[in-house]
């Protein structure tokens, strides 16, 4: 792909950077959109960002040539597609060229409304699969942005990362660059953000990553309710407000847990019992018996 | 244990709210004193393992700011509920909270005295039933939080039994305060005040808080001073919850003590 920069007159390019909300997505699209302006181009951008990790969308379409209309990238028209997390990789893909230039940074963020037990932490997420990507013919990178921005000692440069990747791939001067991260970024990090463009700019594809795929966090808690029958006076508070309705009076005055392997150890019922009645135990059964 | 108090009443939750604020703070158990009152939320002083005191019915802050100027070492935690603290011993809690005495004030609110036996409290809602006032209250009642303002404390703070760990974060910041510190817990007395005035069951009246709470953070204020839905009780009409107050002021043992040591060095000036 050449996004090459002429004298003459430049055909209007577009690149749509999307993420899932506070990874720098708008940062990142400003910063080109700036280089762009500082290489005498007209430039025009529009953004929406509205909490992809709670349904919304967070995106920035940037347009910039000899002249430009319209800031907006329709479907299968974006030259490139930057996306700061693997599953807004996808759910963009179809706004990308077939030949299109894909920088998909491997991070994955799970959004909530993925989540389909909230105790097993199962949840829907397509897997880091590169058969998910058939279809699209243009070329991939794929890089671990979050994990190198680490490695730096900042998490917040994964953004200045993905450009990196990017403007190996324009054919913007460097020194623009350079000029134009330090000018954007937060006071105090442009040393940190220079080096991240660099890793950027020489970071390889890594295959690696690719065969990773999704895995829940081991080690799930195991929580145990105790409830000292003794001191409960059957109430009923914790039964009405255990969000799994996994208490019930037990019909001696006390109450019992019904499905003790449902409870999410949320504690409500421990610090709403007035009577200090039940304890939420995060590790499985001790010896039978409950608090003196 | 098992306490005394009735099933599904609030004050426990208070209770756990504070034991936890103490344990977060990291206090040493020999170094918190609580002193109660009288009445049903005073009773729990009984079941603290810390140095405590149990005083005359209103006088807790009295024997509390004695403790206090005699042991300035201590923590003194003052446990009374709104019959204690704002009727019988009124002038009291105002005095001390006037002379901004280090004091951490906890106050039960659930609008009604339980232990006497359900009468009229000087925080029962207006049109409540009360064994005092069979046919409604006709008084309009206190703003506990403005009233202790307004007297000079230098930390005023409400919070709702509903919300215990909300509860438990504002204790600990009355813990740490230096000078008069007051939190006002909305509680509930499903012995008496619920039953009176068929607000539902402890678990019901609870519930209600949150609701209204949601209500109010929905800016449904007016629907949550009647009725939210159909067939669910009345709740209490929204008030400001969280931190209201927060200034700092000399305190009144370290002024006294000021004060003792200026006398004995103008005594000992005059001295033949
Ligand atoms: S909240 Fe406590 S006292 Fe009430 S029913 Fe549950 S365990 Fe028993
Ligand atoms: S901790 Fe208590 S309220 Fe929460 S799920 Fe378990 S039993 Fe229910
Ligand atoms: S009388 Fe009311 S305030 Fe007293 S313990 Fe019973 S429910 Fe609680």
């Amino acid at each position: 792909m050449s996004l090459a920069v002429h004298r003459q007159t430049v055909p209007t390019r577009g690149v749509l950077f999307v993420g899932v909300g506070g990874q720098g997505v708008l940062l990142a699209s400003t910063i080109l959109g700036e280089v762009a302006m500082a290489a005498g181009l007209d430039v025009k951008k529009s953004e929406v960002h509205g909490m992809a990790k709670r349904g919304g969308v967070v995106f920035s379409h940037v347009r910039f040539g000899t002249e430009v209309f319209s800031p907006l990238i329709g479907l299968a028209e974006a030259d490139a597609l930057v996306a700061f997390e693997w599953a807004e990789g996808l759910r963009w893909l179809p706004y990308l060229k077939r030949d299109g230039l894909l920088v998909l940074d491997l991070a994955r963020i799970v959004p909530p409304a993925a989540q389909r037990d909230h105790r097993t932490w199962t949840v829907r997420y397509p897997d880091l699969d590169p058969a998910a990507l058939t279809g699209h013919h243009g070329p991939v990178v794929a890089v671990d942005a979050r994990g190198r921005a680490m490695q730096l000692g900042s998490p917040h440069v994964a953004n200045t990362i993905l450009l990196g990747v990017l403007a190996a791939r324009l054919e913007f001067p460097t020194a623009l660059w350079e000029e134009v991260i330090e000018r954007c970024v937060p006071p105090g990090t442009a040393a940190v953000n220079r080096r991240a463009f660099h890793e950027g700019r020489t970071l390889e594809p890594c295959a690696l990553t690719w065969a990773q795929r999704w895995t829940p966090p081991q080690g799930v808690p195991g929580w145990r309710v105790a409830v000292a029958t003794a001191w409960c006076k059957g109430c009923d508070i914790c039964v009405r407000v255990c969000p799994e309705g996994i208490l019930r009076p037990d019909g001696r005055g006390a109450v019992e847990v019904t499905v003790p392997e449902r409870c999410t150890g949320c504690r409500l019922c421990e610090w709403l019992c007035p009577d200090f009645a039940i304890t939420v135990h995060s590790r499985p059964a001790a010896p039978a018996g409950v608090a003196r | 244990m098992p306490h005394i108090l009735c099933p599904g009443c609030g004050h426990g939750i208070v209770a756990g709210a504070l034991l936890r604020a103490i344990c977060r703070l990291g206090l040493d158990q020999d170094t918190v004193a609580v002193v109660a009152g009288i009445g049903c939320s005073s009773r729990l002083a009984g079941y603290l393992d810390f140095c405590t005191l149990h005083a005359t019915h209103g006088r807790a802050p009295a024997f509390a700011t004695g403790l206090k100027l005699a042991r300035p070492d201590l923590h003194v935690i003052v446990i009374t509920g709104d019959g204690d603290g704002l009727a019988i011993g009124g002038n009291h809690l105002i005095h001390a909270a006037r002379r901004n005495v280090d004091l951490t004030c906890l106050l039960f609110n659930n609008e009604i005295y339980g232990m006497t036996g359900g009468q009229l409290a000087p925080t029962t809602r207006e049109g409540g039933v009360a064994t005092t006032a069979p046919y409604g209250n006709v008084e309009p009642p206190f703003d506990a939080c403005r009233l202790l303002a307004a007297a000079g404390a230098t930390f005023v703070a409400r919070g709702l039994a509903a919300q215990p760990l909300v509860l438990e974060e504002l204790i600990a910041r009355a813990l740490a305060h230096r000078g008069f510190a007051f939190v006002e817990v909305l509680t509930d007395c499903p012995e008496f005040h619920g039953r009176y005035n068929r607000l539902g069951s402890g678990a019901a009246m609870l519930l209600g808080q949150i609701r209204a709470t949601a209500a109010v953070e929905a800016h449904l204020a007016p629907l949550a001073s009647t009725v939210v839905h159909p067939g669910l009780p009345p709740v209490r009409p929204p008030v400001e919850t969280g931190v209201l107050v927060e200034t700092t002021r000399p305190e009144f043992g370290d002024r006294l003590r000021a004060a003792a040591a200026r006398w004995a060095d103008a005594r000992e000036d005059h001295a033949p």
